[in-house]
């Protein structure tokens, strides 16, 4: 399906319809099944965090949302709009930003090429290079540097300048800690955070919860496939130990 | 001096050439990670084009160049990667490397079709020969100039596209990550058209260039072969560079000139030299390419095989033996040659099982093996006069050691690196064969001996005796073959079973992983080439034995390549397959085009029909190869698995058994013949399954699949039951409607939606979705 105008959470009709949503969404790597009915909700200016042990199907919810993966059956909404099949191009020049698993860089590419890439959803590479050595001056000293000899942490920074430069209409961040230090880990969610107050709308998926507690708005529990448990962060979190230590 | 010059011009000419070539190559290698086998044929369909085009339609020379450079070639890239390369992401090296000589076949017999091979066609330089200026006392001409100036050009469009541009920069950025390139707003699908129709455009623009160039008439063959001058340059960049590519390409160019400038007279195999050059400049290139970077967790590829065990193995073989037998009280005796030779075929192919199927490691010139095993058997070997000559046994083992040391050296070079150089090293090889080897029809001196290696271009490879087996007999021979067969088949199914095996399969997997537990990859590469090579080695001499006079033709590269090709075909990983890939290789195809053309004979009104029909048939050919995209794990793959579902329903595997048994008598006492018989059989056992799940369809599916068959389908639902409001939504998510818009309510705070999301949709809500 395709679908031409941008939706921007801001500018829609129906400011009250939230830019994410899920209603009984299935999806299945062949014949297992690892989403069993996800109902979730994104509400516009809001950051919502998915909690959940290895294996419980966020970066599978993200997938679906960033349009890598198609569902089995549900619906996926943005802005109140059914994008079910969206592809991953459409889903982006929607308003869709995703920074996946791991490296969400081109290691190959110089980090002024990265950047270039991230005007595949219409915004001028002077505007995304500006935002982006604003934030991180490093990378502006890099930037003739292949982004695969950088550290993790700084390949993380150029990961997170494609949302910066380009304002999209939800952000989507899985696993943004994976492989840092604790202090890059900390100094990363200060920006996301930064972003939430800007009044970007953000998903995002984490192992750790403790990390993300602070500012997040929501979090909802992820367990084999289900939303479990929704609700206020701290009292999630609580469960969420309680889960671990299967008590 | 000036001989020098003039000389150093044709050489910068030609290495100018071979640039254009190879940056095509790497161009389409780096963006979509395949590296294609065809580009000499395109470049070579482009040569013919143009020919059509100014010479035959008597276009202008500019008109012409525009159209094959502005339409033919950027329609011929993007419609290859529309149709068949596109298909190819998650494929294992050896479905691309196929898939691409399947496209490269395609195109040799479509030129063979199209311009009758028989005719010599020249093409001329751009403005004649008489047009030139003299430089030096160098005698330059505009074509040349023209050389010279389009592969400047390129080298340094292709330079500012990489690093200067968007869509340069994209196209490196799909090969590293499509999906990130996804999530950044790109269409990687489309850049990686665009790279296919620009790489496209330079074959076609070489092709066009190089024939008035290197001189004489065009010749399919010889113009596809370009392509491996062009790998020689394009791995002097580590087929990544596009300045390394250029110089790759002027050395080459250079040394080629030089070589028939300045080698003495008295060395009569200089032409042959010159020929080879490249890929002798190809192997040297391996041997100082650094070594590569182990490759770590395994590449999730779509292809799987199942490792049968040594019984299972031996049991199929003993059926196959039986009906061998069985299959030749059938056939007459002229027959029993094709299916020899068949079998021939399939024992190379089983090389390939063992090697590429098991260790993931290529050989693309089997065939040559074969053509040093038979040189080295022939010499050694026979013995006796005219047709009492023999060859013993002596003989067959040397020449399948020769095969097997063979091996050993070309594939020490590659050893290192990735299995796509050891493929370019084998093809490298085969192309040395050809164009060395087997030109040695003159007698020389080898080490104080004087020997013709192929003597008159023509080996009388005499049938082994070895004590009591004579297989001068067709049937014996036939016999044997298969039994050989099954032998080895057997054997390569216990190697891989065994502790051997699971290394090789280890190596497959991750070489990194298999490194670090000790294993020394170099020797684990090189033992499964020799014994893959000793037994190519050992099929090549029973083919020869079968053809009992071969001569350069029976071993050239598209032999090698057509029998790599219907071997991934039949599926590269299960002996079954390399029996049906050598059997459809050495036997099946020659006999449909060779019956075509005895039918042409017998009803000379629908010859031309008929001469249509067997060129069509070889066109059909590579058009199987390029389906092996759809179906990397081969034919057998499929059939055996759709024949696993029987195994709930013995009985309809009793009753086919039964049904073929019927029909051999039937054959046997010749009610229906051969012909017949042999599709009845090949259709029951192949619509076996969907036959046997028609008739006892609550014994082989799964209870759901039964359900669903039982159910209402959709058009028909809510006919003649109550039609509640869920059935609507069901309908509308079945015909991927959009959702109907909520009516507006206020917003519900945060509390309240995650509230929602808990319990799902309120059932309130569903209410109100009315159907229209």
């Amino acid at each position: 399906m395709t679908v031409t105008s941008p939706v921007a959470g801001h500018d829609a009709a129906a400011p009250e319809e939230p830019v994410v949503e899920l209603v009984g969404v299935r999806a299945a790597y062949g014949a297992i099944e690892v989403l069993k009915g996800v109902d979730l909700v994104v509400p516009v200016g809001s950051v919502v965090a998915l909690l959940g042990p290895n294996g419980g199907g966020k970066t599978t919810t993200m997938k679906i949302v960033s349009g890598l993966m198609p569902t089995t059956a549900g619906e996926l909404r943005l802005s109140g709009r059914n994008v079910t099949g969206i592809t991953a191009t459409e889903a982006s020049r929607l308003g869709v930003c995703s920074i996946p698993e791991g490296r969400g860089v081109f290691a190959n590419l110089t980090v002024r090429e990265n950047l270039w890439v991230a005007t595949g959803t219409g915004t001028p590479l002077a505007e995304v290079e500006e935002a982006a050595y604003t934030r991180f001056p490093k990378l502006g000293d890099r930037r003739n540097q292949l982004a695969g000899s950088m550290s993790g942490g700084e390949q993380q920074m150029l990961a997170l300048s494609r949302a910066l430069g380009t304002s999209p209409a939800v952000l989507l961040l899985d696993e943004l800690s994976m492989g840092l230090a604790p202090m890059i880990v900390s100094q990363m969610y200060d920006i996301v955070g930064q972003l939430a107050e800007e009044g970007i709308s953000i998903l995002l998926a984490e192992q750790f919860a403790r990390v993300v507690l602070p500012i997040a708005d929501t979090a909802a529990l992820m367990l084999g496939g289900r939303i479990v448990a929704v609700g206020d962060p701290a009292d999630i979190e609580h469960e969420l130990s309680t889960t671990y230590l299967g008590g | 001096m000036t001989l020098f010059l003039t000389f150093t011009v044709l050489g910068l000419v030609l290495g100018a050439v071979y640039a254009i070539a190879a940056s095509g190559l790497v161009l389409t290698y780096n963006t979509s990670g395949i590296f294609n086998f065809a580009h000499g044929a395109q470049a070579m369909i482009g040569a013919f084009l143009y020919y059509q085009l100014q010479v035959v339609w008597g276009v202008p020379a500019l008109l012409s160049v525009l159209v094959l450079l502005l339409v033919v070639g950027p329609l011929m890239g993007f419609l290859l990667h529309r149709f068949i390369m596109g298909g190819l992401r998650d494929t294992a090296d050896v479905t691309k490397i196929v898939v691409t000589v399947a496209i490269l076949l395609g195109f040799v017999s479509l030129s063979h079709w199209a311009w009758d091979p028989q005719e010599a066609r020249m093409t001329k330089m751009f403005f004649g020969v008489d047009s030139y200026v003299t430089v030096g006392g160098v005698v330059v001409r505009y074509h040349e100039i023209i050389c010279l100036l389009a592969a400047a050009a390129i080298a340094i469009g292709l330079r500012l596209l990489f690093t200067r541009s968007r869509v340069g920069v994209l196209m490196r950025a799909t090969v590293d990550d499509p999906d990130l390139l996804r999530l950044n707003g790109h269409d990687p699908e489309r850049i990686a058209a665009t790279a296919w129709a620009l790489g496209s455009t330079l074959a076609v623009l070489a092709g066009i260039l190089i024939t008035p160039v290197a001189g004489g008439a065009l010749e399919a063959n010889a113009l596809t072969l370009l392509v491996i001058d062009a790998f020689a340059a394009a791995l002097f960049g580590r087929l990544r560079s596009i300045p390394r590519t250029f110089v790759g390409a002027i050395v080459l160019g250079l040394a080629s000139t030089y070589l028939v400038a300045y080698a003495p007279s008295e060395w009569s195999w200089v032409t042959n030299l010159r020929d080879a050059l490249p890929m002798i400049i190809l192997f040297i290139v391996l041997l100082v390419l650094p070594q590569d970077r182990l490759r770590g967790a395994a590449v999730r590829t779509r292809e799987r095989y199942e490792v049968p065990t040594v019984r299972r193995a031996a049991v199929w073989a003993g059926v196959m033996v039986l009906a061998t037998v069985a299959f030749r009280q059938l056939i007459d005796d002229s027959s029993v040659g094709t299916l020899v030779l068949g079998l021939s075929f399939a024992i190379m192919a089983l090389s390939l099982t063992l090697l590429t199927g098991y260790a993931g490691e290529l050989n693309l010139a089997p065939v040559s093996f074969g053509a040093i095993a038979t040189i080295v058997a022939f010499h050694s070997g026979i013995e006796g006069e005219g047709l009492d000559a023999r060859m013993n046994v002596v003989g067959l083992a040397l020449g399948v050691l020769a095969a097997a040391l063979t091996g050993a050296l070309v594939a020490l070079p590659a050893l290192r690196l990735r299995g796509l150089y050891l493929a370019l090293a084998t093809l490298a090889f085969g192309g040395l064969v050809s164009s060395m080897v087997l030109r040695e029809t003159q007698e020389r001196s080898w080490f104080g001996q004087d020997l013709a290696l192929f003597p008159n271009g023509n080996l009388i490879v005499s049938p082994l005796a070895v004590g009591p087996l004579d297989l001068g007999d067709q049937t014996t021979f036939l016999y044997t073959a298969s039994a050989v067969f099954a032998v080895l088949g057997v054997g390569v199914v216990a190697l891989r079973n065994s502790g051997y095996g699971r290394r090789l399969a280890a190596m497959k997997d991750s070489p990194a992983a298999a490194a670090m537990l000790g294993q020394r990859l170099p020797l684990l590469k090189l033992s499964v080439f020799m014994i893959s090579t000793g037994m190519a080695g050992l099929g090549g001499v029973f083919m020869s034995m079968a053809l009992s006079s071969v001569t350069a033709d029976h071993f050239v590269y598209t032999l090698s390549l057509s029998l790599v090709m219907l071997t991934v075909v039949g599926g590269i990983g299960y002996v079954s397959g390399a029996l049906v890939g050598g059997l459809l290789a050495g036997g099946g195809f020659a006999l449909i085009v060779g019956s075509f053309n005895e039918l042409s004979i017998e009803h000379p009104v629908h010859a031309e029909t008929f001469g249509v029909l067997s060129h069509l048939f070889l066109v059909l050919t590579a058009l199987i190869g390029i389906g092996v995209g759809d179906n990397p794990s081969g034919n057998m793959h499929a059939i055996f698995r759709g024949q696993r579902v029987l195994a709930r329903a013995p009985e309809v595997r009793y009753a086919a058994l039964a049904l073929t048994t019927v029909l051999y008598a039937l054959a046997y006492t010749e009610v229906i013949g051969t012909w017949t018989f042999s599709l009845l059989v090949l259709v029951l056992w192949l619509a076996l399954p969907a036959i046997g799940t028609a008739l006892r369809a609550e014994k082989i599916l799964p209870p759901e699949a039964v359900a669903a068959r039982r159910a209402t389908p959709l058009e028909l639902v809510g006919i003649d039951t109550p039609y509640p409001p869920l059935l609507a939504e069901h309908l509308d998510r079945e015909l991927g409607l959009p959702a109907r818009h909520r009516a507006t309510v206020p917003a519900p705070p945060v509390a309240d939606a995650t509230a929602r999301t808990t319990t799902g949709p309120v059932a309130g809500e569903e209410a109100q979705h009315v159907p229209v």
